[in-house]
């Protein structure tokens, strides 16, 4: 079982199904207090779950310090684009601080290149499609989220964390090759659960 | 087991009176094993189940760092790969994983037995046989839930094979402890009872110390009184002698007077004299006979010492008994007790008498024995032989004529003392005594005397010494002290025979006062035991106090007085005196006291 944790872990470089089929199933149920216990069946279910996520996935990456202002800065999660959660994440962050740091939404319409986010959720809008979003964010020390998984896009940009729905239940898959260039540094944990990983 | 003992429980361990404490610490020392052995169980007990809290905590910990992404991201598989894994443990009974709302989120149980449906706050709780333990899942700060472990504590019968161990092991320190105490207990009773055999084997030589003292003493007192039933024995002989003796005396007087012619008064008057001296002579053995006194060996020519008993003999035996002696002039002395050697040889001849009823002769026979060696003895010894020739001894009794109490005579004509004091006599003066005897032939008894070296008998007797002519008195003033009138004037009319001018005092007290009022006196003669405070030797005393240079001569017919006087270097003269005794004294007395006046000049 360990070994299989730690093929899943140290697998193949490029893009790998990872063999063990833990992760396949995700009881979507357990993601929210106040969540349905029954599999995604409404946009909004859905988005309640990946408000949670987002800010669990905080819990499972680090950013170079130079990213936050200070020890006690809070982190911040944009939203930028069309904002598909409303106020499901405001509700899901409520309260929640990550490694000391209170966690804060902004939105925006568009992406700058020295934006102050630690976490990106590009949704893309009309002003910026998701793809410029997604290029005006690469290098900086933003961990990038969508939900489009590979090759979703058809301009073939994706994020660091891709949501994907599999069986009816909220996945994601992770391009390591971006986190990297992005200096970002993402959990062992986080890599095994993903469906793919980009190396 | 001993009186006051600490406690009934402790009487398995044997002890001896004294090893009480011993026992109590022997006892204390194992209650106090014990009771650490079962400290030290439960001390192990309390850490072991720390350890198990710490282990299962920690293992807790490790859950709950492992399954923070699965529950995070809802992979509730990955979870249960995790909880499936730590049912590897087999003290791991049940194992969960909550989310943020308490919610089971996934659970490994082993068969029957079940995870709490709601997820449990931070706690680590011992809950009878089981540890449970529940810890956060976090990451980053982010509380993603919690998980639930239960192991069971320890199965009851590997704890209770481990107390059962130190239980052992401390029954067996005590047990060790027990039989340590019980072997010095065995120890130390046989200490006990060695102290105990040292203990009655002195108090068994107190008791046969005792036991020969007393057998001394009695011993002695056995002497005493042999002596005193011999003595018995003489008394009418020597009243029937001392008759006869008056009888030559009064008789003699009465002729002297009647008759003119000088051959007869000649003749009567040695028959008076010699009466007389024989009476003396009885009267002086007597007195050593019945003096009481112990064993007081001096050196003693035995020849003279026989003829000087010959009398005391003939007055214990019949008449139809003759006694021989027979001694070469020779004779070496001998260091004996002259009054035992008496009793002795007075007691073997009544012996020799008793077997003798038809009559006989007794043959005593002295010589020198030079350099003997044999049975012990060594040296040179005088022998002496007595022999009868009478009925003899048995074979069968002759070993034992010498034992105390032992006699052939019937009951109220012996003592059976007789020979045993001959045989204790011998034995207390180094030498040995032994019988001979045949049925029929007689018996001979014989004595061995070591030979007295280096020590020259005394004279036996002042016997008269034929000096003529008597040193005069030449006219000396001579104080004469006697109480009893008769002697007074006896003595008087020697003195004044001799030619000394007497003055008579009746006592010591009137003598002092005499000789103060006068001093005009060249010598005094006094009688040893008088009436009043002061006696002769004291008297002596005084006047060598007040009246130094005036010579002193005493008289008595004690014998123990003599030894005083001789003790007290006073001249003495022993009653009944001859008057040549009496003028040689005196003179001596006077030419010593002169001679002493001269040196000291």
């Amino acid at each position: 079982m360990f070994r299989d944790l730690d093929t899943r872990r140290y697998g193949k470089p490029s893009w790998t199904r990872p063999k063990g089929t833990g992760v396949a199933i995700l009881a979507v149920m357990l993601a929210l207090p106040a969540a349905p216990s029954s599999a995604v069946a409404a946009p909004s279910l859905e988005y309640a779950i990946k408000a949670a996520y987002l800010y669990k996935l905080a819990a499972f990456v680090n950013w170079p310090p130079s990213s936050f202002e200070s020890a006690s800065s809070p982190l911040r999660i944009c939203v930028i684009g069309d904002d598909p959660f409303k106020t499901v994440l405001d509700q899901a962050v409520n309260g929640v601080s990550v490694a000391g740091r209170p966690v804060q939404i902004s939105r925006y319409d568009a992406a700058q290149p020295n934006m102050a986010c630690q976490i990106a959720y590009v949704a893309g809008s009309p002003a910026q499609s998701r793809a410029d979003a997604l290029k005006a964010l690469k290098g900086a020390p933003v961990l990038t989220v969508t939900d489009q998984g590979r090759g979703a896009d058809p301009a073939g940009e994706e994020g660091v964390v891709n949501f994907v729905l599999t069986d009816n239940r909220v996945r994601f898959d992770i391009d390591q090759h971006q986190a990297v260039e992005d200096h970002l540094a993402l959990s062992g944990k986080l890599l095994s659960l993903a469906v793919e990983v980009r190396r | 087991m001993t009186s006051g003992r600490p406690s009934p429980l402790l009487d398995f361990i044997p002890f001896q009176r004294g090893w009480e404490p011993i026992r109590v610490v022997a006892f204390a020392s194992a209650v106090l094993l014990v009771a650490a052995g079962l400290g030290l169980t439960g001390y192990s007990a309390q850490l072991e189940r720390t350890d198990r809290a710490a282990q299962a905590e920690a293992q807790a910990r490790i859950l709950a760092a492992s399954v923070s992404g699965d529950l995070a991201f809802d992979d509730e598989h990955g979870a249960r790969d995790y909880l499936n894994a730590l049912l590897v443990n087999p003290a791991i009974e049940a194992a969960a994983v909550y989310d943020s709302g308490g919610r089971l989120f996934a659970q490994s149980t082993r068969p029957d037995q079940t995870a709490p449906a709601e997820g449990l706050t931070q706690r680590t709780v011992f809950d009878g046989a089981h540890l449970i333990v529940a810890e956060p899942v976090a990451q980053s700060g982010v509380a993603l839930g919690t998980v639930y472990l239960r192991t069971a504590v320890e199965p009851a019968g590997r704890r209770l094979a481990r107390y059962a161990g130190v239980a052992l092991l401390a029954a067996l320190a005590a047990l060790v402890i027990f039989v340590l105490t019980a072997a010095h207990g065995a120890l130390s009773r046989a200490n006990q009872s060695l102290e105990d055999r040292a203990a009655d084997l002195a108090a068994a030589n107190e008791a046969l110390t005792r036991e020969m003292e007393e057998r001394a003493k009695a011993e002695e007192a056995l002497r005493q009184g042999q002596k005193m039933e011999a003595l018995g024995k003489l008394t009418g002989g020597v009243a029937h002698d001392f008759n006869n003796l008056l009888m030559v005396a009064s008789g003699g007087l009465e002729m002297l007077d009647r008759t003119e012619n000088p051959e007869r008064r000649r003749k009567l008057r040695d028959g008076i004299r010699e009466a007389v001296d024989r009476g003396a002579r009885l009267t002086r053995q007597l007195l050593a006979f019945s003096r009481r006194s112990p064993l007081n060996a001096v050196a003693v020519d035995l020849g003279q010492r026989l003829d000087a008993i010959r009398m005391l003999l003939d007055q214990s035996l019949r008449e139809d008994i003759s006694v021989r002696i027979v001694r070469p002039p020779d004779l070496w002395p001998v260091e004996i007790d002259p009054g035992e050697f008496d009793v002795a040889l007075l007691n073997i001849a009544v012996n020799a008498r008793d077997a003798m009823p038809r009559g006989g002769e007794i043959r005593i026979t002295a010589r020198n024995l030079p350099a003997v060696e044999e049975d012990g003895l060594s040296g040179d010894f005088v022998e002496l032989t007595v022999t009868d020739q009478g009925e003899g001894i048995a074979p069968e009794v002759v070993a034992q004529v010498f034992e105390p109490f032992f006699t052939t005579k019937a009951v109220g004509q012996g003592t059976g003392l007789g020979l045993s004091q001959v045989y204790g006599f011998v034995r207390s003066s180094g030498g040995r005594a032994s019988i001979a005897s045949e049925l029929g032939k007689g018996a001979t008894v014989t004595l061995l005397f070591p030979r007295a070296v280096g020590l020259q008998p005394r004279a036996e007797t002042a016997t008269a010494r034929p000096i003529q002519p008597l040193p005069e008195g030449k006219d000396r003033r001579i104080l004469l002290v006697d109480d009893d009138d008769s002697v007074a004037t006896a003595v008087g009319a020697m003195l004044e025979e001799l030619g000394y001018r007497v003055v008579r005092a009746i006592d010591a007290e009137s003598a002092l006062t005499r000789l103060q009022q006068d001093r005009g006196f060249d010598i005094v003669l006094s009688d040893m035991v008088m009436p009043g405070e002061m006696g002769g030797i004291d008297l002596a005393r005084e006047i060598a106090r007040r009246h130094k240079g005036l010579p002193v001569v005493l008289s008595t017919g004690y014998s123990d007085a003599a030894a005083i006087a001789l003790r007290e270097r006073v001249r003495l003269l022993a009653k009944p005196y001859r008057l040549e005794t009496l003028a040689m004294e005196l003179d001596a007395a006077v030419a010593e006291n002169d001679q002493k006046r001269d040196g000291s000049e």
